[in-house]
């Protein structure tokens, strides 16, 4: 859904780093390289980056049509 | 028992520790994992909540925000003069949060509005929830001290642990430097110089012996063991505190505890026992 706020393993704070990585893989850069210069060095934290999937985005979506419709219709 | 820091940082703390026992190494780090206090938000209340993210989704978001601690001016709960359950101002802080989106916005920990500028969420990039336009988020967040044992968000540690010291011995009559331990090693303690194998970064030995299985001698060149009383500790505090405050708290605790078993077996029970 939305980057969890700590890894599920060691308890470090990874949420706060999510945007940035995710803007500079979209970008090009290779991911291992930007984990390393976050400061992410452990596998554990490492996978919770690399493997995370922001499904909240996609789901906005529908409540942001929702959102125009009741606009639309003066609720 | 003498310690030597190796390394020091705003959230890590590596250190040798010589001359000390298992016992003794490891109550430090159970303490520092389950008794030293930090500060986490515990409870919530939600005013509103029209976000995507369910109201118990959302507090125990929050509840995982590390906080900045101040272990001077505040009491653990339990431990604190207003003995009620509710808390006063010496064991309490109040968060609150109000956001209305008029676009498509992430809301972060750096919107929480705390009444006492010091006691913040280590960082204010933490996104917390996404909210469509029209969505409202509304809340109070008590934040109090606790420690590690009731709840892991009060575990003021990421990763707290430590290994004995390796001691590696290259026998120069046996070896003929064939590189097949350098080749093995996950890493990178050994190197070859000079027709010769040497121990380049021995700290960074994980005690996995892969480099005498891999060496074809028989007798085997590389010896690897460890010291049983020198101890290499890793500390990395998630932000609420300074890693060398957690070592000291948690030396304060052990200090007490030992104090408190003294007394106890000098036949000074309390009228419970």
């Amino acid at each position: 859904m939305i980057i969890p706020i700590r890894c599920f393993t060691c308890g470090k704070l990874i949420a706060d780093k999510w945007e940035d990585f995710a803007r500079r893989v979209k970008a090009g850069e290779e991911a291992g390289k930007v984990l390393d210069s976050l400061g992410v060095k452990r596998y554990c934290c490492r996978r919770m980056l690399l493997s995370h999937i922001e499904i909240a985005d996609e789901i906005i979506k529908f409540y942001e049509v929702a959102g125009k419709g009741k606009q639309l219709r003066g609720q | 028992m003498n310690v030597e820091i190796l390394e020091k940082t705003d959230t890590n703390l590596r250190f040798v520790i010589r001359d000390a026992d298992a016992p003794f190494v490891n109550a430090l780090r159970r303490i520092i994992i389950s008794e030293v206090p930090c500060m986490a938000i515990d409870e919530v209340v939600i005013l509103e909540n029209s976000s995507m993210i369910q109201d118990e989704v959302l507090a125990h978001r929050l509840g995982l925000v590390p906080i900045k601690t101040d272990l001077n001016a505040y009491n653990l709960r339990e431990e604190c003069v207003c003995k009620s359950k509710f808390g006063c101002n010496l064991c309490r802080v109040a968060l609150t949060l109000d956001v209305e989106a008029t676009d498509t916005t992430t809301v972060y920990s750096g919107s929480l509005v705390s009444e006492n500028a010091a006691i913040v969420p280590v960082s204010a990039n933490i996104p917390l929830v996404k909210l469509a336009p029209g969505q409202k988020l509304k809340l109070e967040a008590d934040v109090r001290l606790g420690r590690g044992k009731e709840h892991a968000k009060w575990q003021p540690v990421a990763v707290c642990a430590y290994k004995n010291m390796p001691q590696i011995k290259i026998n120069p009559k046996l070896c003929d430097a064939c590189g097949e331990c350098v080749k093995v090693c996950p890493k990178a303690v050994f190197a070859v110089a000079e027709g010769k194998v040497e121990v380049r970064n021995l700290l960074a030995c994980t005690l996995c012996l892969d480099c005498v299985d891999a060496c074809p001698k028989n007798p085997k060149a590389v010896e690897v063991t460890w010291d049983k009383n020198t101890f290499i500790f890793n500390l990395e505090s998630t932000g609420a505190l300074p890693p060398e405050r957690i070592l000291q708290e948690a030396v304060k605790i052990l200090d007490k505890k030992t104090a408190d078993f003294l007394k106890e077996l000098a036949g000074e029970k309390d009228e419970t026992s």
